[in-house]
């Protein structure tokens, strides 16, 4: 257990270090120029030249890796260029909507996927089953986009039940961000429910061919008893792991849907900051969103220990 | 494969299902909006701006925000008069034109609770021309800047340079005046005169601004930026919301009192919202330009620019920009009728879209199909299908256009390398002064446009200082860029904004300001 805890530790360390090299020579590989984006159109070269200086990125490339690195290792990601406020504190802010956000979409993705997978696969080649396997076809080839902007022309404009946009007014209580999340979380859920469906239905199908559902049966146990306790239990690790990803998607990946729906979130923190080219902001990002990766992957591993008594570590 | 079995009492599994669906269909929960008289006006921005620094950016966003915190001495009227906001009058100008005699009004207050004073100005001032672009311009042509006496300022100039006040006037790379002690780099605090001060900034969500109690206002009537600002809202919430779909939707619903610049097909719905949002064009809000490299590659041949010129159709590109005609005006003069600067000097050269004669004169000056590489980006939809359309246009009459589409933040950096492109696609405000747009008029901006024509016209123009007759050799002005084609001026846009019905007393501006509005 503990050599196995120590191997892991060191494959996740390992694995952000090449994230590390990897995204500062993307970032300064990528043409394009945060200073030049700051002043604006009327600045010349030579007061491009001078505010470079004064962020140094005039100096050569190992020089700006090495001093990034130092700053890293002292838990300092450095200092956003646009935004005026270390790195760590502008990902802090914007931790809550995005967190918010993933758990509210992938529960609703859970509410629907479950069931309606288990659903499809005891009723499989039925109506139930085709409709089901339609609609999640439909939800995974749906852009989000498009979706979000349906669902503010319908329960924003028409019905004026949620807020087209933002996380609330300054200073909202929790209950009025939370309202503000629940349509970009329905884009998220709903969308990404589609998945759940067919991972739930494949891995139940699997399950109840298996020889001791039969004997459930045979012995005469209710059929909700046989499904939910026999055959759901065990076919809930591929689900489990699909779930833990898709909150790891959506930290910095949910950048449409928060773009769409106005939401200071991680991924359009990622996003501007791209545009932007604010170089210390996509650095430290990626960095963590690489590290919450690792850790949620690691969590699905201890995770598989809790729904299956089978595994061993 | 396993068999399907039939067991008899499916039905229970319908339920939870039916309960995963049903949850979906809360919600109901009214927002806590449309309350009696609200201390705030919610205005939905088009980006989250650069920074809070007036000065250190030219964007428009940041000047839009930061000129209820910051004022500058002087402003512009509805008319673009140029009219004394921090100063009292206009300047006293020596009659060799080279020296401006300030005098500040009494008794302004800053944010900190501090009279406002001339080593305010001049510390301000002296910022502006070490940082701002715009600043740094209009230092070239300053021998010095002293404070004299509480409240007097004197600026001396090397030679007579009338767009002076209009420089100072700007909101946009704003001359702001600023607290002495704030003055920093980069800048912590912001301490203004403006009728609103800086309250909170987060990223992405909010900025706030909030009523300053001891605002001294003007005595004259509001007119344009200048006279008698108010702070009616209690605070100002400037919201940054990027998706411009999103923006409609947001006035659509109500959302927002104020939704800037918003996609010109939205216009019918906005027009058909039942009174929940009341659409703005402000007219002749802008203009797209191409600049084209005089330094460097194929168009750096003068005679090859003018071929460029004949061959393109800026009428045809601006439709495709945008759209409907109550968009654009295609017309070859720089400035609109009524600006003292219109001039239709060179205008027969505009809109040509002469494909033969374009081929013929390409072929006199000795093209012989070399590339030509046309820098535009996405971030604008307009830049991107104007370019489209040139492209077609050039390839007719005989060009190799060749698209090199980037995003905004590569485009603003490759153009300052004349080795990389022939043309770039750009736009700019219609702003009241000739000097304040485009950059290529003054030195050293992308294009490198630099012929002595060029010095000597522009230095006539800036020397004199009676309006009539600068409007005379802004004419001359236009005919060398006509005749010379460092830039070419495409036409003119409209803009389109909406505000809900609670925003009274809102007046359309360039830069848009929201003292004096209130909320009804």
């Amino acid at each position: 257990m503990y050599r196995y805890l120590a191997s892991r530790l060191a494959g996740m360390l390992a694995v952000l270090a090449i994230v590390a090299v990897i995204v500062f020579v993307l970032t300064r590989a990528a043409s394009g120029d945060p200073i030049s984006v700051l002043l604006g159109d009327q600045a010349t070269a030579e007061d491009i030249a001078r505010v470079q200086k004064d962020y140094g990125l005039d100096k050569p490339l190992p020089v700006q890796f090495a001093y990034w690195v130092r700053e890293v290792l002292q838990g300092n990601l450095g200092q956003s260029i646009f935004l005026q406020r270390p790195v760590t504190q502008a990902l802090w802010e914007r931790a809550e909507p995005t967190t918010l956000l993933a758990l509210m979409a992938v529960g609703l993705a859970a509410l629907i996927g479950i069931p309606c997978g288990i659903v499809s696969a005891v009723y499989r080649g039925r109506a139930v089953d085709q409709v089901f396997t339609g609609v999640a076809m439909l939800g995974a080839s749906i852009p989000s986009f498009w979706f979000g902007i349906v669902l503010i022309q319908l329960f924003a404009v028409s019905l004026g039940w949620f807020p087209a946009s933002g996380y609330g007014a300054p200073g909202a209580p929790l209950a009025e961000r939370l309202h503000a999340l629940v349509l970009p979380a329905s884009v998220l859920g709903i969308l990404n429910s589609a998945l759940i469906i067919r991972f739930t239905r494949a891995s139940m199908l699997d399950v109840l061919g298996e020889d001791y559902v039969r004997t459930a049966r045979s012995k005469g146990l209710p059929e909700s008893s046989v499904v939910l306790k026999h055959a759901l239990r065990n076919a809930l690790v591929p689900i489990v792991t699909v779930l833990g990803l898709t909150v790891a998607l959506m930290i910095g990946g949910a950048v449409v849907t928060e773009t769409v729906f106005g939401l200071p979130g991680v991924g359009n923190l990622v996003v501007n900051a791209v545009l932007r080219r604010d170089y210390p902001v996509i650095q430290g990002a990626l960095l963590v969103i690489a590290a919450i990766y690792v850790l949620i992957n690691f969590s699905i591993d201890l995770l598989y220990v809790a729904v299956d008594p089978r595994v061993k570590l | 494969m396993p068999v399907a079995h039939q067991p008899p009492r499916r039905s229970f599994l319908l339920r939870p299902a039916a309960l995963g669906l049903a949850a979906l269909a809360f919600g109901g929960i009214q927002p806590a909006l449309a309350q009696a008289p609200r201390a705030y006006a919610t205005l939905a921005m088009v980006a989250e701006p650069q920074t809070l620094d007036p000065m250190a950016s030219t964007a428009d966003l940041v000047g839009t925000i930061m000129q209820h915190v910051y004022e500058p001495l002087y402003t512009f009227d509805a008319k673009w008069n140029v009219v004394p906001m921090l100063a009292e009058t206009l300047p006293k100008v020596s009659a060799d034109g080279k020296s401006y005699s300030i005098t500040l009004r009494k008794g302004v207050m800053l944010h900190s609770g501090r009279e406002l004073n001339a080593d305010d100005v001049v510390a301000s001032l002296q910022r502006w021309m070490d940082t701002s672009p715009r600043g740094k311009a209009v230092g070239k042509e300053l021998d010095s800047i002293k404070a004299k006496g509480p409240l007097g300022v004197e600026i001396v100039l090397k030679n007579p340079y009338a767009p002076l006040a209009a420089q100072l006037a700007l909101p946009s790379g704003m001359a702001a005046i600023m607290a002495k002690e704030s003055i920093a780099q980069p800048l912590k605090d912001f301490v203004g005169t403006g009728p609103y001060k800086f309250k909170e900034r987060r990223p992405d969500q909010y900025v706030l601004l909030t009523r300053f109690d001891k605002y001294s206002a003007r005595k004259e009537p509001a007119n344009g930026y200048g006279g008698r600002r108010e702070a009616l809202i209690e605070e100002l919430r400037f919201v940054p919301v990027p998706n411009a779909n999103t923006r409609v939707e947001g006035s659509l619903a109500g959302q927002y009192d104020y939704a800037d610049l918003l996609p010109v097909e939205a216009l019918s719905r906005l027009e058909k919202s039942g009174g929940k949002t009341v659409p703005i064009l402000t007219p002749s809000f802008g203009f797209p330009y191409l600049v084209l490299n005089t330094k460097e590659g194929v168009a750096a041949n003068q005679a090859i620019r003018q071929a460029i010129q004949i061959a393109i159709g800026p009428g045809e590109m601006l439709a495709a920009g945008f759209g409907d005609t109550r968009f654009f005006i295609a017309e070859g003069n720089h400035f609109p009728k009524g600006s003292p600067y219109y001039s239709t000097a060179g205008a027969d050269k505009y809109n040509e879209r002469n494909a033969a004669k374009a081929k013929a004169a390409a072929e006199k000056a000795g093209y012989k199909g070399e590339p030509i590489r046309v820098l535009t980006s996405r971030q604008y939809d307009f830049h991107y299908n104007m370019a489209l359309l040139m492209a077609e246009q050039l390839k007719r009459a005989g060009f190799k256009p060749e698209l090199n589409v980037v995003d905004w933040a590569t485009l603003v950096q490759r153009r300052n390398d004349s080795k990389l492109w022939d043309i770039y696609i750009t736009h700019s405000g219609q702003f009241p002064e000739p000097m304040l747009s485009p950059p290529q008029l003054g030195d050293g901006a992308p294009g490198w446009w630099g012929t002595p024509t060029k010095q000597e016209a522009l230095a006539a123009f800036n020397r004199e200082a009676d309006p009539v007759k600068r409007g005379a050799l802004w004419g001359k002005v236009q005919q060398i860029v006509y005749d010379e084609v460092p830039y070419i001026n495409v036409g003119k846009f409209n803009g389109l904004s909406a505000k809900s019905p609670a925003l009274d007393n809102y007046v359309p501006a360039t830069w848009p300001f929201f003292w004096n509005a209130r909320i009804k």
